[in-house]
């Protein structure tokens, strides 16, 4: 009995990582490591302060969280120190769901594992909670937000530069194109296309980069692997134990469905669960094939690794205790609206 | 002089506070160094990203790990 629930981690951790290690993970650290080096987080920021009405800093805050703050600690500090300087409470608290909610990492790794459809519509529910979070938020504080100036240095306003761009571009396609060119037949074309594509972007960094900028870049991608790594090998371990473990009638009774309860009670256990960079996705596909329904997965996939009992409480502390439960009550009903609406109208 | 590493407990807030050591025992220099993991606090001193590196109350660098030739030049210059 034991034995059958152990072998069920190594079963998991087969199925999630080692399918995906080269097809996958590698392409998806390596795009992280040079969005962290080649995206000026500067420029961004002072874009931000710049930003002169509010629709266009939200779409900044949403989009630029997408892209930069990849490494979860920093989250909070970012989101407190922009908002400490004066920027919107809107764009800090966007900064705070969709940087988790939306990292570049955990959404590569959703593709490929609940397929690039379910990760899309993750980034597009995302930012349009993101959207509804922000402006709810510089509602709630409205009286508070006049008269804040946002005071930033002037300096670089280049956010990328071109052949960066094609850089990123590159490895995207590395990272997607074995996945959707090659939707039948053995596991070995797919690993031929993503060599292709790996090659390609070799090319392109040894021919347009310098020798210093290569080594900043791989030295970031493999603090990526350092971190998080060792962290997605305990967690598909976990989440391979508790699919063994888990009643698939319990499941289904909860958490299956398309009602509003299901969507509900998803959003809450992603709200209070910590989930570590990417072990959401494994987690997810876990419930799925144990009878949850689209709708309350999706919720999940966006609370789990978005929110978790920790964080709020150093939001709490640090934005204040109003701030938190307005944010933590909006994202708890949005991600219940987001489930039942996705089950009942897109899946 | 006064250093405060600012970071809530990842291995880059660890590499920072590791680099700055070693540049102080390079330069055989002293100073206070001190990990600030309170969130609380790092709020405090207005920094957009963690690790961060401060050097009698002087951010000189944050939301990134500086190469320890960098934390040199900031401590030299405080002396």
């Amino acid at each position: 009995m034991i034995w059958d629930i152990i072998t069920g981690g190594f079963i998991a951790l087969k199925e999630y990582i080692a399918l995906h290690v080269l097809t996958c993970l590698i392409p998806a650290f390596l795009l992280a490591g040079a969005m962290v080096s080649f995206i000026s987080k500067e420029a961004i920021i002072r874009y931000l302060g710049a930003a002169a009405n509010r629709v266009y800093s939200f779409l900044l805050a949403s989009v630029s969280s997408f892209f930069v703050a990849v490494c979860s600690c920093t989250v909070i500090p970012v989101a407190s120190g922009l908002y400490f300087q004066g920027a919107g409470i809107g764009s800090a608290f966007i900064i705070l769901w969709v940087a988790p909610a939306a990292n570049i990492l955990a959404l590569m790794y959703t593709g490929a594992i609940l397929g690039y459809n379910m990760a899309l519509i993750r980034v597009i529910a995302a930012l349009l909670m993101a959207f509804i979070v922000g402006s709810i938020m510089s509602a709630f504080f409205f009286k508070e937000e006049r008269g804040r100036g946002f005071q930033i240095e002037s300096g670089t306003k280049r956010i990328i530069k071109r052949n960066d761009i094609v850089l990123l571009l590159l490895i995207l396609a590395s990272l997607l194109a074995p996945n959707y060119l090659i939707r039948k037949g053995p596991y070995l074309h797919k690993i031929y296309v993503w060599a292709v594509a790996t090659l390609l972007v070799i090319a392109f960094a040894i021919y347009g980069k310098t020798r210093e900028e290569i080594k900043g870049w791989l030295t970031e991608t493999w603090w990526f692997v350092k971190i998080i790594f060792p962290l997605l090998l305990v967690g598909v371990f976990v989440v391979g134990i508790i699919g063994k473990i888990l009643p698939p009638s319990f499941i289904q009774n909860w958490l299956g469905g398309k009602g509003i309860l299901p969507s509900f009670l998803a959003t809450l256990i992603g709200a209070i669960s910590y989930f570590a960079t990417m072990t959401e996705a494994p987690f997810v596909d876990t419930l799925l094939k144990l009878g949850m329904g689209k709708g309350p997965a999706l919720a999940l996939l966006l609370t789990g690794p978005g929110m978790s009992l920790p964080s709020m409480l150093a939001i709490m502390r640090v934005f204040g205790l109003k701030k938190a439960v307005v944010y933590i009550i909006t994202i708890v009903i949005l991600g219940t609206a987001v489930g039942w609406f996705s089950s009942n109208f897109i899946f | 002089m006064e250093i405060r590493i600012l970071g809530p407990g990842c291995p880059r807030c660890h590499e920072v506070e590791k680099r700055t050591i070693n540049a102080l025992a390079d330069l055989n220099i002293g100073a206070d160094v001190q990990k600030i993991t309170d969130l609380k606090k790092i709020a405090e001193y207005r920094i957009m990203g963690t690790p961060a590196l401060v050097i009698n109350g002087k951010v000189k660098c944050y939301g990134r790990i500086p190469s320890v030739a960098e934390i040199k030049e900031w401590i030299k210059a405080e002396l």
